[in-house]
């Protein structure tokens, strides 16, 4: 019983909802805060947007599995709250500016005009999570969602930009990265290897 | 499956190196040689100093030896600015990570 109850997904939702539950009753405290959330908001969204991300790949090389599969059904979650991080992220931003002509500013810059890029993609991600969409879109919907690997690239430069500095970034990178090495490397031995089947039949 | 797992391996052992080599708190933009920490103006100062003439202030902290200060200059830009701690100079002004001033030399 209690089992089943840790193991649903809307135990998911809400572990999922505590860190941004959290970040909004400090805010409610001292609006002040909200130059101090917005580093932190944009790092769990890109996490978990990581984490979706890394299912894909695990798939691949691990093939279906009982745990991949746990995986899989838990993605769009963890998906759609990196989009609500992302979207916490502006908006404590934006009320930190207060300014609109700073905003206007600081959106020619290279580092933010990124990060508006990839909120945009998110936001048209988390739009069509639903099954409703995903019948609607049909094959659409896979290729619209590919655009996430073009968000996740001017996510890591709109934080090294930002921060002037790669590390940080470079560190919650680099499981995804390496994955994705994994997985084309993969793809590559398995043609291979049938290409060599091929010619010991001829 | 045995390559990947050995890169998977060699990238682990990448980001532990980079994760390990350095104090976090050395950002590599600026740094500061400016003596132990019993010489410096205080943090209080530099602020008020920097309020006197039409700064706002949103978080100051030490930053590779230097101050560094969060906040929005006089022109009202929102910036991240670095100062001397002893001669409370102004060495590196940066606007979301684009430089807009640096000290000569």
């Amino acid at each position: 019983m209690l089992y089943k109850l840790i193991n649903s997904l809307y135990f998911l939702w809400l572990l999922l909802a505590i860190p941004a539950l959290g970040a909004l009753l400090q805010f409610s405290h001292n609006p002040t805060t909200s130059f101090d959330l917005i580093h932190p908001t944009g790092e769990f969204s890109v996490r978990l947007m990581i984490i979706a991300m890394m299912i894909s790949p695990l798939r691949q090389l691990f093939g279906r599995r009982g745990w991949t599969d746990w995986l899989l059904k838990r993605r769009r979650a963890i998906g759609v709250a990196a989009f609500g991080y992302a979207l916490l992220h502006l908006v404590f931003y934006l009320i930190d500016m207060a300014v609109w002509e700073q905003v206007v500013k600081d959106a020619m810059i290279f580092s933010i005009w990124t990060g508006y890029i990839a909120f945009a993609i998110f936001t048209v991600m988390a739009l069509t999570s639903n099954d409703s969409a995903m019948r609607m879109l049909r094959a659409n919907w896979k290729r619209l969602q590919r655009f996430v690997y073009a968000a996740a690239i001017l996510t890591a430069l709109h934080w090294v930009y930002v921060d002037g500095e790669w590390r940080g970034a470079l560190i919650h990178f680099i499981p995804l990265a390496a994955l994705e090495i994994a997985r084309v490397a993969h793809i590559f031995t398995k043609r291979s290897r049938k290409t060599a089947q091929v010619g010991t039949v001829i | 499956m045995k390559f990947s797992q050995a890169l998977m391996a060699v990238a682990a052992a990448t980001a532990m190196q980079v994760a390990t080599a350095e104090p976090a708190q050395a950002t590599g933009k600026i740094k500061c040689e400016a003596g132990p920490q019993s010489g410096w103006v205080s943090r209080e100062k530099l602020e008020a100093e920097l309020k006197a003439k039409g700064w706002k202030i949103k978080k100051s902290k030490v930053d590779g030896g230097c101050y560094e200060v969060y906040g929005t200059t006089p022109k009202g830009d929102r910036v991240e600015a670095y100062f001397h701690p002893v001669t409370m100079e102004k060495l590196l002004v940066s606007r979301r990570g684009k430089v807009i001033f640096r000290k000569k030399g």
